[in-house]
């Protein structure tokens, strides 16, 4: 009876190690995987460079002035590079095989490029970086969480569907901003045209809005908060239609057609009033507060 | 092989299959690429469809009107729109591989549609309805409005604190007719069984994406109907179906 006991508990222990070193074999294989490639392109001023991949972060930071250097890092052999220069222009795409999922047709790219180059990336699940560059820079990604630091003299497009967008330190170019549900946060963002709209994302500003520029936050139901120096220069006027809205700094009165609703609304000028920034929710709050 | 080198001999290919000298390469490319085998089929399918067309005459005007005309009887099309006479062919769903081209316009449509409603002022005011106490700050009872505004109370409305004065008003009927079905229209459920298609696992974010920028857009319809001189109100609107067409945008991005 023990014989056949401990040959039962042998066998069982058997099982379990195979099973051990079968998943850890696994482990190492997929760990073991990650092939590195390494594409170089030379190009003149003002080149525009695109990178597209489904699955996989995209990192983009300045390099020397006429050289684009790609690594590509893979996670599988289920996904091809598909590359290709034509004269200043680079386009740089994701070719997943049949059978790819998420892990396998994971591809991160980092990207050293001549900082007036103009930026196209796509990545459904990011992360996108971008930083210290100042050529126009498109950010689209379904899922992608969005970073864009340092950047000035381009415009900045960004479009996510729920996934959260940051950008800091984006001065003198348009800035546009578009996401479903994704929170939207600025610190140091001026410049001549900055939108930003979210569906319940929050928006988040934290800034003194420079000077002469147009800015407009635009939420259905996610909250609106606007931090501002005592210093700073512009014309406010903010409505939530089903929100409350609060302001603690002092407004001086102006004239305008839109009539103002205690709670709902509030319009003034701060110092020269010589930024006009545009607030509106339809069920969030907005608040406009002082640093 | 890549799939620039698959394109390369596509010509080839058609003429009469790649020769041996890289045959072998091309199958096994395709069989592993699905943009690749997507572009063969298709070009397969519009092959033989050219040439039935090519041995086909085209019917006489009679005979579409009679098909047409048998077609309505039967209450399978009904377009009134239409020029008479003028039948619409819709070919079977069957013989074309779906493909997700027609996301672009519909999301193009979507901020046509958002800009013909901020635009679209509502005629003059023909009855008046007694306005609800307060706006509400909850969605339920924003979401019940579009039913509401279609009734009209003729009973004289109580005086009003001054913010409360533009909705005291109602709109005529047409003008409250929403533009946008409450419910999921034809083309979201197209929309989602594409993504259902291309992108199973993204299925259920887009479709909880889709409910809520349709519930934004219904919320704002619904308080525009209440308070037409709302202007923000308005430009809202346009925000909620540009916001609407992102979805379908970023959709197209992936899934194609």
């Amino acid at each position: 009876m023990s014989g056949l006991l401990m040959a039962g508990l042998r066998q069982a222990r058997i099982g379990h190690t195979a099973a051990i070193t079968l998943v850890l074999a696994s482990c190492l294989a997929s760990a073991a995987f990650a092939a590195t490639k390494e594409y170089r392109y030379t190009v003149g001023p003002h080149a525009n460079i695109s990178v597209d991949t489904q699955y996989g972060a995209i990192s983009v930071k300045p390099g020397s002035d006429n050289q684009v250097v790609v690594t590509a890092t893979f996670q599988s052999d289920n996904v091809e590079v598909d590359q290709q220069q034509s004269g200043n222009r680079i386009e740089i795409a994701s070719h997943l095989l049949r059978g790819t999922d998420q892990q396998t047709g994971q591809v991160d790219y980092e990207l050293l490029i001549p900082p007036d180059a103009t930026v196209n990336l796509r990545s459904s699940t990011g992360p996108l970086t971008a930083e210290r560059l100042h050529g126009d820079l498109t950010l689209e990604g379904a899922e992608a969480v969005v970073n864009v630091r340092n950047v000035e003299n381009g415009h900045v497009h960004v479009r996510t569907m729920r996934g959260p967008i940051t950008l800091i330190d984006v001065r003198n170019g348009h800035v546009e901003i578009a996401s479903i549900s994704g929170d939207v946060h600025l610190k140091s963002v001026t410049g001549p045209l900055v939108l930003a709209s979210s569906g319940s994302g929050r928006i988040f500003y934290d800034g003194d809005f420079g000077s002469g520029g147009d800015f407009r936050f635009v939420t259905h139901s996610g909250d609106i908060e606007v931090l501002v120096p005592a210093d700073v220069s512009a014309g406010f006027r903010a409505h939530s239609m089903l929100g409350r809205v609060q302001h603690d700094f002092p407004l001086k009165p102006r004239h305008s057609q839109f009539s103002e609703e205690v709670g709902r609304s509030f319009v003034g000028n701060a110092g020269q009033a010589s930024s006009e920034v545009v607030l509106r929710s339809f069920s969030g709050r907005i608040r406009l507060k002082q640093r | 092989m890549t799939c620039s080198d698959v394109q390369r001999v596509l010509p080839e290919v058609f003429d009469g299959g790649p020769n041996g000298g890289f045959a072998s390469e091309f199958d096994s490319h395709v069989r592993a690429c699905p943009a690749c085998s997507d572009l063969l089929s298709d070009l397969k399918m519009i092959t033989s469809e050219a040439r039935q067309l090519a041995a086909t005459d085209e019917p006489s005007p009679r005979v579409w009107l009679r098909i047409a005309a048998q077609l309505r009887a039967e209450g399978l099309i009904r377009d009134p729109e239409l020029a008479p006479g003028q039948p619409v062919l819709v070919r079977p769903s069957a013989r074309r591989r779906w493909s997700a081209w027609w996301l672009a316009p519909v999301a193009a449509a979507l901020v046509a549609a958002g800009s013909y409603v901020v635009s679209h002022k509502p005629a003059p005011q023909v009855a008046q309805r007694e306005a609800p106490a307060n706006p509400g700050n909850s969605a339920a009872s924003t979401k019940t409005a579009v039913a509401e505004t279609s009734e009209v109370i003729p009973a004289p409305a109580p005086v009003p604190p001054p913010q409360q004065v533009a909705r005291q008003f109602a709109t005529p009927t047409e003008a409250v007719q929403p533009l946008v079905e409450p419910e999921p229209n034809a083309e979201d459920q197209q929309f989602l069984s594409v993504v259902s298609t291309r992108a199973p696992s993204m299925r259920a974010t887009y479709e909880n994406q889709l409910k809520a920028v349709n519930a934004d857009i219904r919320e704002t319809q619904a308080y525009i109907n209440r308070n037409p001189e709302d202007a923000d109100a308005r430009e809202h609107l346009m925000d909620a179906y540009q916001q609407k067409a992102l979805l379908y945008q970023i959709a197209l991005d992936r899934i194609q």
